[in-house]
């Protein structure tokens, strides 16, 4: 395979306005790709029904993984430090999820009811996660599973709400 | 004693290896002398190395960019360019040996600059 | 008998060695969000790293130079600095986020804030790669890296229904929760994780380091052959895990405390502990190799003197290029991006890059002039060819998949 991918100096200057296209390109790509992960404003209604549904999926996740946790240490199989910040997360997780979403404006009145049904389940899972992080950093071990009775209940909630506006 | 060589394939952007053996650079550029009118191929009478060679010979832009960039963080303020004249070269093969050590040359010189200051950390002088 | 231990060290490092943070995350997320629905890809994604990095290895023993070094020598410096430019964004990229693992890691074992950790980390690893023997580094975390297994004697104890698992990794559905385009821009993800770049770099400078000859040939097939794929199996593990017990429950892993989650369930606290050195160890490893892959990479290219067999005076702008990595990497933490977030980032766009690296690998290890009589068998170039066109158009629609799928946040 003989090729001549390269030859010595001597070039003319470059033209200028190819350069300026190329840079063009590369920054509005960049930008992109930049913010491809951020939320924007809504403006149908079918759209807000999905961000709700990944909000409840997202808070379900939390609330499911710090259910999970306590069972795991009210069985010993948790290390008490581990426990402590797995619930630490989960709350701050169901805390962020429902502030994202309470911020965005919903679009219509069906739009407004459902941010409603939606807040009614998250609400109550944010401040159940908060209870479990606080007694979990106190060293309330013996507390947790009932701190964390609600959760179960909440958690198929949560499902429920995110399945029928899938 | 003259040889032809495929200058592009054999010489650019070969490794260059000092006398002592320590690597010293890559063939960043070539120097080409016309030999006159007749119709001889001009011939290669130095090699050229250093980044801000490298920067004036690619093509793209951003490549020229970053070699332009890193010209000025490495060599700050200095010759940026070395030329060994190709009688100082000993052989051409896969890599470039040089009859001169890898210090005399610019690259060489830049190599020793940061080597001053790496030295001053503890251990620098110790075989890992 | 001493070969015998020599390779058996050599797989055991390759096997411990083998995950990092990007496939820590990779796996388990796609395990918790899409079941055994990707496990095709992980076989697909290891298969060609073992192609690869066999090639690399032969390319380093035979010529006795690195792969990047040959880049710039065939494809030119205008096409070896674009690769360099690509290459060390992304390692740069991933060594952060090693480094972000190792103090996660840390974290989850002592409660002490990762970002509190980080510049020690980033330190040690300096310090490693200042002064510690290349042999000692690998073997060293190559080793301790085999706690890991622990994941995998956990999925066993659980005692799954193989059938069933076996069925929907064959049969792969995308669940209802979950978008198409997601799937696939999971997929390219997963890819990239098993595909990191950076691998063969370091495997292919690691050879030259340790001074492999000819001789090494084989032994260098049989740590690829073995270690690699036990080393995958490592990684299925962590999906099939997740598969288990996340993804019944609806828990997408954002954090490598979930991570540990399955572990726990089936083996309790000694497991969680062992899976907890396995996630400090891989990472550890991969912070080390990352940090001397962007060194590598810039000394190879510019013809400097290069590797740890130097005394750091006698590879000053080498030792200085990996300084200087790690500590862009430790910046780039401190600024409190999550650490999970940037894996994501930094295995999707290895993705995308991919065959800028694959690419001129292969053309370097079918020149005989490097390789002599060992250049690729026909058979070796026509699956590496398969999987070049694979990853280039895996490459191409990874911006856009980003871009629909919001980044698999769908």
């Amino acid at each position: 395979m003989t090729r001549h991918p390269r030859q010595p100096s001597c070039t003319p200057a470059e033209p200028t306005r190819r350069r300026r296209d190329l840079a063009a390109v590369g920054l509005g790509l960049l930008l992109l790709v930049a913010t491809a992960g951020c939320t924007g404003p809504v403006r149908s209604d079918g759209v807000y029904a999905s961000k709700a549904a990944a909000t409840a999926g997202a808070a379900g996740s939390a609330v499911q993984t710090a259910e999970l946790a306590v069972q795991e240490a009210a069985a010993g199989r948790l290390f008490s430090r581990g426990l402590a910040q797995t619930l630490a997360e989960a709350a701050s997780d169901a805390g962020d999820v429902q502030a994202t979403f309470d911020a965005i404006q919903p679009p219509d009145r069906r739009s407004e009811v459902l941010r409603g049904q939606l807040d009614r389940l998250l609400t109550p899972a944010a401040s159940a996660l908060a209870d479990l992080r606080i007694a979990a950093r106190w060293g309330d071990t013996a507390a947790l599973p009932s701190v964390a009775a609600p959760l179960p209940e909440l958690a198929a909630e949560l499902q429920q709400f995110q399945e029928a506006h899938q | 004693m003259a040889r032809r060589l495929d200058a592009a394939l054999e010489l650019l952007d070969r490794q260059l290896i000092g006398n002592g053996g320590t690597l010293a650079g890559k063939v960043d550029d070539l120097e080409l002398t016309d030999p006159g009118g007749n119709l001889e191929p001009p011939r290669v009478t130095a090699i050229l190395t250093g980044p801000a060679v490298l920067a004036g010979r690619l093509h793209t832009p951003v490549g020229r960019w970053l070699a332009r960039v890193a010209a000025r963080l490495l060599a700050p303020g200095q010759d940026q360019l070395s030329r060994v004249p190709f009688d100082q070269v000993e052989a051409v093969g896969a890599s470039i040996r040089l009859r001169v050590a890898a210090g005399q040359l610019d690259a060489g010189a830049g190599e020793a600059r940061v080597g001053r200051l790496v030295g001053r950390i503890p251990g620098a002088g110790d075989a890992a | 008998m001493r070969k015998l231990l020599e390779i058996a060290l050599g797989v055991l490092t390759a096997i411990g060695g083998f995950v990092d943070i990007g496939d820590l995350v990779a796996s388990t997320e796609t395990g918790a969000r899409f079941g055994l629905g990707l496990a095709w890809v992980l076989v697909v994604g290891v298969l060609g790293i073992i192609l690869y990095a066999e090639m690399a290895g032969r390319v380093a023993s035979v010529s006795g130079r690195a792969v990047f070094d040959l880049v710039r020598e065939r494809l030119g410096a205008g096409v070896g600095l674009l690769n360099l430019a690509a290459s060390f964004f992304i390692t740069l990229l991933t060594l952060a986020a090693e480094i972000g693992g190792v103090a996660l890691s840390l974290q989850l074992a002592t409660s002490v804030n990762y970002l509190l950790f980080v510049p020690i980390v980033g330190f040690l690893v300096w310090l490693v790669c200042w002064r510690v023997r290349f042999e000692v580094m690998d073997n060293a975390v190559g080793l301790l890296g085999l706690a890991l297994v622990v994941v995998a004697v956990a999925v066993w104890r659980a005692h799954p229904d193989w059938g069933a698992m076996w069925h929907s990794a064959t049969h792969p559905v995308v669940p209802g929760t979950e978008s198409h385009t997601a799937y696939w821009y999971f997929a390219i993800a997963l890819l990239g994780s098993a595909m990191t770049p950076y691998e063969v770099f370091f495997f292919s400078s690691g050879a030259v380091e340790q001074r492999w000859t000819r001789s090494d040939l084989v032994v260098n097939r049989l740590n690829v052959y073995i270690g690699f794929p036990l080393g995958g199996l490592l990684a299925l593990a962590l999906m099939v895990a997740a598969a288990l017990v996340l993804e019944p429950r609806g828990i997408d892993p954002s954090h490598l405390s979930q991570a540990a989650l399955p572990t726990s369930l089936v083996l309790g606290k000694l497991g969680l502990a062992l899976a907890l050195l396995g996630f400090f160890a891989c990472t550890s490893g991969a912070a080390l190799e990352t940090a001397l892959s962007c060194g590598y990479s810039v000394a190879q290219y510019l013809g400097w003197p290069w590797g740890k067999f130097l005394k750091p005076v006698q590879a000053p702008r080498f030792q200085l290029v990996v300084l200087a990595s790690i500590t862009l990497g430790a910046g780039l933490l401190l600024t409190t991006l999550d650490p999970v977030k940037l894996t994501e980032y930094a295995i999707v766009l290895s993705a995308a890059a991919l065959p800028l690296t694959y690419l001129p690998l292969l053309i370097v290890a079918n020149d005989p002039a490097y390789l002599g009589d060992k250049v690729n068998s026909r058979l070796s170039n026509a699956i590496a060819s398969a999987y070049l066109a694979v990853l280039v158009v895996a490459s191409v629609a990874t911006i856009p998949l980003m871009i629909v799928s919001k980044a698999g946040g769908g």
